[in-house]
């Protein structure tokens, strides 16, 4: 046993230094040695010509604001469905729509912001057509960095209030506080870390978005559209590209540090016990009306999404029509893009999923030493660190000119590192919860090791598999900061088709895509829902 | 006859067990009692082969078995939380190891086993639908296909209670009598061991308090340790339950003998 979770080390080490360690040293490279050698000149250029000092200023800010507004509103949702008398189906259909955001990439929210809360778009006329802001620029990037990362800020804010004792909440009563003091000490003061660490994934989410700022920026520059332009834009320099890079990574690094810390910080009860709630109107009628309102917000994007290429030709001819359908399917280039997509996604999830749990295997329920058991667990804490476009960047870097350029394998690898920081966290905390005798018990019967994952391990986290590979499909379908930089003519997805789209003003097309990738993700992700729920049963 | 010549272990700077040598014979119950954190469960360990010995020799049936690796000793074991697979049913964990090693018991010994554990209603079982009880019976009898040449067995008796504590008892004395299995049981609870097995061994700090049989255990303890906590544990027990059945003999009752019980419906 020592000797088979001694290779998948070996092997998996060997993996992250080609895959994450040379590229990142390259990108380093890049960013100080120019044509003459060592030099920090690639820096001071970016900070006096690109103006990058007022770039990063904004960016911290739109990207702060929406964290912000992102982790009250999924603070409200949270609160609604653990701590009112809402009906269950209606937080089932609340926690639904929420969720519903992570399965499209940024970059539509980016154009469905603008057909949506444009001049002509949907929510305006819905309105009576009177225009709230100007989309373009910071308010419509914030809107779609809120949309992007509030399934997110979500998931984090709803576990934590699971695992809250609800039994605490009758004890604050019976000893007479109020009711803002009952909510501080039961509820906020319990939760402050993980509304910390809310705020600050989304935040680290948005800094490092390309999508949405590029779609709905307009002319505000922040620092990922910079990094494009400095790299795939019309004047390309790598090596002031890189330095920027390297800038955009400090904050990402810094993020993940201190959301480490807030993980040590979290309150954890003992015990958690559910109780019956008191009945209160006024209390449900807030949080509920608050909950419809961010669902209608999530609803109205999604509605434009959908509503836009069902008509002849918004906003003048509103006829319902399926054409934009039929010529998105009758485009052999883009049929065949989303079968490219199919290909990379599912590829991703398998491959990913079998590494996932072979690394997994060796942290938890190996017999190497201890530090040899954290190395996976520290290399994704790296990984967590490194925004896709950083990533993108260093391969588009290391793997020019070599049999890899361009091609599914590149991108498959970049998405499987990119992403492998959550499925390894889930994968470790299931083996974990497995009786740790086990492999003895079975070894003892005449088990090999290999035999015992087989028969064992294996049918015991078969759940936890099938989340993994649907966290891994469902983002390789949206993903598109990394693979920008990697796809060619050949191995076009459909994120990056959308892209490119743009440029000609496709908006149909676009949507359509959209909607392809978002009934390809749900149906993946409805498939691993009832695999689970059955092996539950 | 299993044979333990001078065992040591150490952890870094710390000795868990110090210059252990006892004989154990074939067929003979011993249970290994101790506070927690006095070795026995490493001592346990060694025995199995989990653990490797420092100093010292494992001797079985003449062989020196030290460096065998645990696979290859022949021995068993049955873990405090039976270790039971739950994706499968009772009977699929009973037949688990048979899958391996086809040849180990025939299909009348695996039938037999079944009557003598009384599983027979419970085969076909999920491991959540069974009882505390049942589980540890499912576990012994997984063990026990395999023909162990020892059986150990970690705290089979903690997790249970009650009557259910006494019927796993009976059938433990039954079995090891029946197969003539030397059967080494861990376990920190003084009455366990001296109404269990044939001969006691205490540890304390690592090293050996005493090993004999229990009534020479009760009569001569050989030191302040045993008198204060073994037997002066007994000695409140006993007082304990002699003064309710003092109380109760004047209500009436209580004339069956407990090991008349039903235990098949446990």
């Amino acid at each position: 046993m020592k000797k088979q979770a001694r290779g998948i080390l070996i092997i998996s080490s060997a993996i992250f230094a080609v895959f994450l360690v040379i590229p990142m040293v390259m990108i380093f490279k890049e960013s100080f040695m120019g044509d003459y050698g060592f030099s920090t000149k690639f820096y001071k250029d970016i900070f006096l010509e690109l103006e990058l000092f007022t770039i990063l200023k904004r960016s911290f800010a739109v990207s702060l604001g929406s964290a912000i507004i992102t982790t009250m509103m999924a603070f409200s949702v949270a609160y609604t469905i653990h701590a009112t008398k809402v009906s269950s189906r209606a937080k089932r259909i609340i926690k639904l729509l929420t969720m519903l955001p992570m399965f499209l990439p940024t970059i539509t929210y980016g154009f469905a912001i603008i057909y949506a809360f444009g001049k002509n778009g949907l929510i305006t006329k819905i309105f009576g057509g009177r225009q709230f802001f100007e989309v373009y620029g910071a308010p419509g990037i914030m809107l779609g960095y809120i949309v992007y990362t509030l399934p997110v800020a979500f998931v984090l804010i709803n576990n934590t209030m699971s695992y809250i004792d609800k039994k605490y909440w009758v004890v604050s009563h019976v000893l007479g506080d109020k009711p803002f003091r009952s909510f501080y000490s039961t509820m906020l003061r319990p939760l402050a870390s993980t509304l910390m660490a809310s705020v600050v994934q989304s935040f680290s989410l948005c800094f490092t978005d390309y999508g949405i700022p590029m779609a709905v920026g307009g002319k505000y520059k922040v620092i990922a559209t910079t990094l494009y332009n400095q790299m795939l834009g019309s004047l390309p320099d790598f090596n002031r590209g890189s330095a920027v890079a390297i800038i955009m990574l400090l904050p990402s690094v810094a993020s993940i540090l201190l959301l480490t810390y807030l993980e040590r910080t979290n309150i954890s009860y003992k015990v958690i016990s559910d109780i019956e709630l008191r009945k209160n109107k006024i209390r449900d009628t807030f949080w509920g009306g608050l909950s419809v309102l961010i669902c209608l917000f999530v609803v109205g994007i999604f509605l434009t999404v959908i509503v836009v290429p069902s008509v002849q030709g918004w906003p003048y001819d509103l006829r319902l029509t399926t054409k934009h359908f039929e010529s998105v399917f009758s485009d052999n280039e883009l049929v065949r893009t989303y079968k490219n997509s199919l290909l990379v996604a599912g590829s991703t999830a398998l491959i990913g999923v079998i590494f996932v749990y072979a690394t997994g295997l060796v942290s938890v329920r190996s017999n190497l030493k201890k530090n040899s058991k954290r190395l996976m667990g520290n290399i994704a804490l790296v990984t967590n660190t490194i925004p896709g476009m950083v990533l993108g960047i260093a391969y588009m870097l290391t793997f020019k000119k070599t049999p890899l350029q361009n091609t599914f394998i590149l991108i498959i690898i970049s998405t499987i590192i990119h992403y492998y920081a959550t499925p390894l966290l889930m994968m470790k905390s299931s083996l974990e919860k497995l009786d740790p005798t086990w492999e003895t018990t079975a070894k003892l019967m005449g088990d090999s090791w290999f035999r015992t994952v087989f028969r064992v391990v294996t049918p015991n986290v078969v759940s936890t598999l099938a989340e993994i590979f649907a966290y891994y499909f469902v983002n390789a379908m949206v993903t598109v900061s990394a693979v920008i930089f990697i796809v060619g003519a050949h191995t076009m997805l459909l994120t990056t088709k959308i892209k490119e789209l743009e440029h000609y003003q496709q908006f149909d097309d676009i949507f359509v895509l959209s909607i392809l990738i978002l009934v390809t993700n749900l149906i993946v992700k409805g498939v691993t829902t009832l695999i689970i729920k059955k092996r539950k049963r | 006859m299993l044979q333990l010549r001078n065992l040591s272990k150490s952890y870094g700077e710390k000795e868990i067990l110090h210059n252990i040598s006892i004989d154990i014979n074939q067929g003979e119950i011993i249970s290994i009692l101790g506070p927690s954190g006095c070795g026995k469960t490493t001592l346990l360990n060694m025995i199995l082969g989990i653990t490797d010995c420092d100093e010292g020799k494992i001797i079985f049936n003449g062989q020196d078995i030290t460096n065998v690796p645990m696979e290859k000793r022949g021995f068993n074991i049955v873990f405090q939380d039976y270790s039971l697979f739950p994706h499968l049913n009772a009977e699929e964990n009973i037949l688990y190891g048979l899958k391996n090693k086809p040849n180990l018991s025939t299909k009348e010994e695996v039938s037999e086993l079944i009557d003598l554990l009384d599983l027979r209603d419970h085969l076909k079982k999920h491991i959540s639908e069974l009882s505390g009880g049942q589980k540890q019976r499912v576990a012994l009898m997984r063990t026990l296909v395999m023909k162990p040449k020892v059986l150990l067995l970690d705290e089979p008796l903690s997790a249970l209670d009650g009557v259910i504590k006494e019927s796993i008892k009976d059938r433990i004395k039954t079995i090891a009598k029946k197969f003539n299995l030397t059967t080494i049981i861990v376990t920190h609870d003084p009455e366990e061991a001296l109404t269990l097995s044939n001969r006691v061994l205490i540890i304390e700090n690592g090293t050996i308090s005493q090993y004999g049989v229990p009534s020479e255990i009760i009569n001569e303890p050989s030191n302040e340790f045993i008198k204060t906590f073994i037997l002066n544990q007994l000695e409140i027990k006993r007082n304990n339950i002699l003064k309710l059945f003092g109380t109760a003999a004047k209500t009436g009752g209580f004339t069956n003998q407990p090991n008349q019980m039903a235990y098949s419906e446990i």
